[in-house]
């Protein structure tokens, strides 16, 4: 898997996970920072096999119900010693831009790694965060909503619960396009 | 041909064209200031958007001007915002101005745009043909043909047309200031706005007004400091091509201030003057929806502006937060990649007008 294709099981995966639109994804800036730090804090041949298993599901679920695909996903990688705890790093990291250091228990049974500590990936990646849009706030000392604007109350945007399932079509279009490489 | 403006109603055509032209700044620098990568370039992007608030003062200026005769500022005019490239006057020639990434080609254009420059005789005016498609600014209104030779002579123009038809007016026991004062905009309903912002009522104050305008971007009658000590924003873009500081007492083109770099590298490349319809719709559903519901959101706030300049001023107050609303959304349009076009960048496309007009269709195309 090159770095390319990286990229783009990494945001296939990430939207599914996130719950926010590979758009929304995008406009943090972060997708190259973010794939860096896991790839630099688990290794290639870690995350190559949680994208792998990622991309399998989604081929063998596909045209089926999208509950099928989540039950999947649950068992098989957030389910799994190995794949669940740097899955549930992902979405930390897209929420609040910082990678937490892994379990014990993980890198005792798959490895210790000198960048598997925790940090904020950049100042960017702390105004970037996704909990603020989740939440209808703004980052706190950062993206200032301008004067006044506490006055009003928060908007919140509409993308929480099912929203997601929207995106499976998505999801399988740019997987196809992967398997076409 | 000095004598340009001679009726009331070219004058009004004037200053309609004035706010036009202070608006069409907005969309380019505000462009170049996002495409940015945050954290990086703090000066650039200081300067910018400095200049960029600046721009927002002066629209509002010539609001005031146009309000202070009797006039209806209204920014929901058909061709308000020009369709980029627009062409900008620069001498005996003209330039296109363009939605692009921050880049020394952009900022060559930039300094364009502000450059201090009269006619060298007493023709303002130069004649000129275009396309019926393209957006000229700063052509004579009624007579697209008739281009002012720049920037400069267009407000020498008006201050002459204000001149003149007040003289008249007086000389019959008249005034042309007969406008509401209610409706003209004072720095109560502008939050920190790149300067004072005072009511016109007279002929004193519109001169002030013009002058504030022309000095902030050109600077004051050849020097590089306005009345209020700040730099003129052509000498503020200067500084970014010349990566060092001006002082007090530089001359143009020297300046002897703390030096610093920029990194023109640290920029997203955006595919310049994008158009909605060069996004696939189908293909790529999020990022057109995105482009497309910006364009309209901006519309609106034309729509809003034009009533805050219409005798509701308190109505500027809300604008604010909507502004940094613009921040985030083109942000997040110019982080996206452009599908299609490797190495380049998505961003607002500042398409207002007729497009938005589609959009129930287009929405719908991109859901079937």
């Amino acid at each position: 898997m090159s770095t390319k294709d990286h990229s783009h099981h990494f945001l296939a995966f990430s939207t599914e996970v996130s719950a926010f639109a590979t758009f929304e994804l995008w406009a943090t800036g972060q997708v190259e920072a973010y794939l860096a730090t896991v790839t630099a804090a688990v290794g290639d041949e870690i995350l190559n096999e949680l994208l792998f298993t990622y991309e399998k599901i989604c081929l063998e679920t596909e045209g089926q119900p999208s509950s099928k695909r989540k039950a999947r996903l649950r068992r098989e990688i957030f389910g799994s010693e190995k794949l669940g705890p740097v899955a549930r790093n992902i979405i930390k990291l897209w929420y609040v831009g910082t990678w937490y250091e892994l379990p014990t228990a993980w890198f005792e049974a798959f490895g210790v790694r000198s960048k598997d500590v925790t940090f904020v990936v950049s100042p960017a990646a702390y105004a970037e965060g996704l909990m603020w849009k989740a939440i209808g706030a703004h980052p706190a000392g950062a993206k200032a909503p301008g004067y006044g604007s506490w006055a009003s109350p928060p908007r919140i945007p509409a993308f929480a619960g099912e929203h997601a399932n929207a995106q499976v079509k998505e999801v399988q279009v740019n997987r196809n396009e992967g398997l076409a490489k | 041909m000095s004598d340009t403006i001679t009726t009331l109603h070219a004058l009004k055509e004037h200053l309609y064209a004035a706010m036009q032209l202070e608006h069409a700044t907005i969309p380019p620098y505000l462009t170049a200031l996002y495409s940015i990568k945050p954290g990086t370039n703090v000066d650039a992007v200081q300067v910018i958007r400095v200049v960029a608030v600046e721009e927002m003062l002066h629209l509002t200026v010539a609001a005031n001007l146009l309000n202070a005769i009797g006039g209806t500022p209204d920014l929901t005019r058909p061709g308000f915002v020009p369709s980029y490239p627009a062409h900008l006057p620069d001498g005996e020639t003209d330039f296109k101005v363009s939605l692009a990434s921050f880049s020394k080609e952009t900022l060559a254009i930039f300094k364009k745009i502000e450059r201090p420059r009269l006619a060298p005789g007493s023709q303002k005016l130069v004649k000129r043909l275009y396309r019926g498609s393209v957006s000229v600014l700063a052509s004579y209104p009624g007579a697209s043909d008739m281009q002012y030779y720049s920037i400069g002579d267009f407000y020498a123009a008006i201050e002459d047309g204000f001149d003149r038809l007040e003289k008249e007016a007086n000389a019959a026991g008249k005034t042309i200031f007969i406008g509401d004062r209610k409706r003209q905009v004072t720095s109560e309903y502008y939050y920190s706005g790149g300067g004072e912002l005072f009511p016109v009522i007279d002929i004193e104050s519109a001169r002030s007004a013009i002058r504030l305008v022309m000095e902030q971007g050109e600077g004051a009658g050849g020097g590089i400091y306005d009345h209020e000590r700040e730099l003129a924003h052509y000498y503020r873009f200067d500084e970014l091509d010349r990566e060092r500081y001006y002082q007090p007492e530089d001359r143009p083109g020297h300046p002897t201030g703390p030096t610093f770099s920029v990194d023109w590298q640290a920029v997203y490349p955006v595919k310049p003057d994008l158009k909605l319809s060069d996004i696939d719709g189908n293909k790529n559903p999020e990022l057109y929806e995105a482009a497309l519901s910006f364009n309209q959101t901006y519309a609106e706030f034309l729509g809003q502006l034009t009533l805050a300049f219409n005798g509701q001023p308190q109505l500027l107050l809300q604008a604010v937060p909507r502004m940094f609303e613009f921040r985030n959304l083109m942000g997040d349009l110019i982080r996206n990649p452009l599908p299609n076009h490797p190495g380049q960048y998505a961003m607002a496309t500042f398409e207002i007008g007729d497009k938005e007009l589609v959009r129930g269709v287009a929405i719908e195309e991109a859901q079937a």
